[in-house]
């Protein structure tokens, strides 16, 4: 991957993201205090970031079962950061320090650094007051026989997944319903994902337009495509049956599909990924913001 | 939808691979990527749904959704379907 090095402004950021990771660092064992339990007449989840909120569903949800059903979906959604940490840690590994990563691998060094906290504190909590780490079907995705593709795709698959979770740790850190514990674990992931984020929409963005030089209009279809089904994917994981059975409701399966139906979801779908829809689209990436129904 | 079960997850595959014709039982739907990991949860829960077999999302043996011969053995085998 010639030209990483070449490019000023890359090379610039890198070295202005390592600086406030240095300067920024902390010690996240001793960072949060953790009481021996949270509150079960509470919220653990924002309201409208739960995945009832708006349908007709939720209306049949009393008070209790919605405090009940917001606990186990913000395991889950803790436990997806814990699987999506493993497999993108496992993705940067593997480009360290490797031909055509040499101007980015400084900064690798602390996002696997600050990822392998990130990871530890969610399974912390998952643990602690779950008793549980959710977890799915580990099916191996076959990789782009083209390696500038299969490095364009991992990196984006990494920043959908990073801006997915800081619109909900963002909404949640500033959400003054929650117990403190739960803002600050979104806080302090907001605070270091800001970097990520900042890093993999500048290195998503120059690795697409080193390869539409010489792809073709299908190529960039077939990526489009892809990337897409991503991002449906990733926020039908906020849907997950065994957080509905863990919640105590009748047909978990029944029940996650009449929410998927629920129209009202589409807006609120689309609220989490409007911005990057917005850098997608930006960056010539997307050529609409139409998303498949899965 | 309607067919039988196993129908039913067919048409479930080649509504999303229009370039499809038709798939033979024993085609393996993992390898030549019908089915990849972004489509697989999904997937698994039709099968779930359409069996009416509570699947463990954390358990399962991922050879049994290879075809759709072994899907049928292993979920629909009941004879009643
Ligand atoms: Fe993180
Ligand atoms: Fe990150």
């Amino acid at each position: 991957m010639p030209g990483l090095e070449q490019d000023k402004r890359f090379v610039e950021i890198l070295q202005r993201l390592v600086d406030k990771s240095v300067d920024g660092y902390y010690n996240p064992y001793r960072e949060f205090t953790w009481p021996d339990s949270l509150p079960d007449d509470r919220m653990w989840m924002s309201e409208d970031l739960t995945s009832t909120y708006g349908t007709e569903v939720e209306a049949e949800l009393s008070p209790a079962e919605r405090c009940r059903l917001s606990r186990w979906e913000s395991i889950n959604f803790y436990s997806m950061n814990v699987e999506g940490i493993r497999e993108l840690i496992i993705e940067v590994m593997r480009r360290i320090h490797s031909r055509g990563f040499e101007v980015p691998s400084d900064f690798f060094h602390h996002f696997i650094g600050e990822e392998n906290e990130h990871m530890w504190f969610f399974a912390e909590f998952c643990l602690r007051y779950g008793g549980k780490i959710y977890s799915g079907p580990k099916l191996n995705s076959i990789g782009h026989k083209d390696p500038r593709v299969e490095n364009f795709l991992v990196f984006s698959k990494i920043l959908l997944f990073e801006e997915i979770v800081d619109y909900y740790n963002m909404r949640m850190a500033a959400d003054d319903t929650l117990h403190e514990t739960i803002r600050k674990v979104n806080r302090v992931h907001h605070e270091d994902e800001s970097r990520h984020i900042a890093f993999g929409r500048e290195l998503v963005g120059l690795l697409y337009s080193q390869l539409a030089v010489d792809a073709s209009a299908e190529q960039r279809r077939d990526i489009e495509e892809y990337l897409k089904r991503y991002i449906v994917f990733s926020l039908r994981s906020f849907y997950n049956p065994q957080v509905y059975r863990d919640a105590g409701i009748n047909d978990p399966l029944g029940f996650r599909e009449r929410l998927l139906a629920d129209p009202a979801r589409r807006d609120a779908e689309r609220k989490s990924v409007r911005k990057p829809m917005a850098f997608m689209l930006k960056a010539g990436i997307f050529a609409d913001d139409l998303l498949p129904t899965a | 939808m309607s067919g039988s079960a196993p129908e039913q997850l067919k048409k479930w595959i080649l509504d999303r691979h229009p370039e499809v014709p038709d798939i033979e039982p024993d085609f393996d739907l993992l390898e030549n990527r019908l089915i990849d990991s972004l489509a697989f949860v999904e997937f698994m829960l039709l099968v779930s749904r359409l069996s009416g077999e509570d699947i463990d999302m954390e358990d399962i043996d991922i050879d049994d959704f290879r075809t759709l011969h072994r899907i049928e053995e292993r979920y629909f085998r009941a004879g009643v379907l």
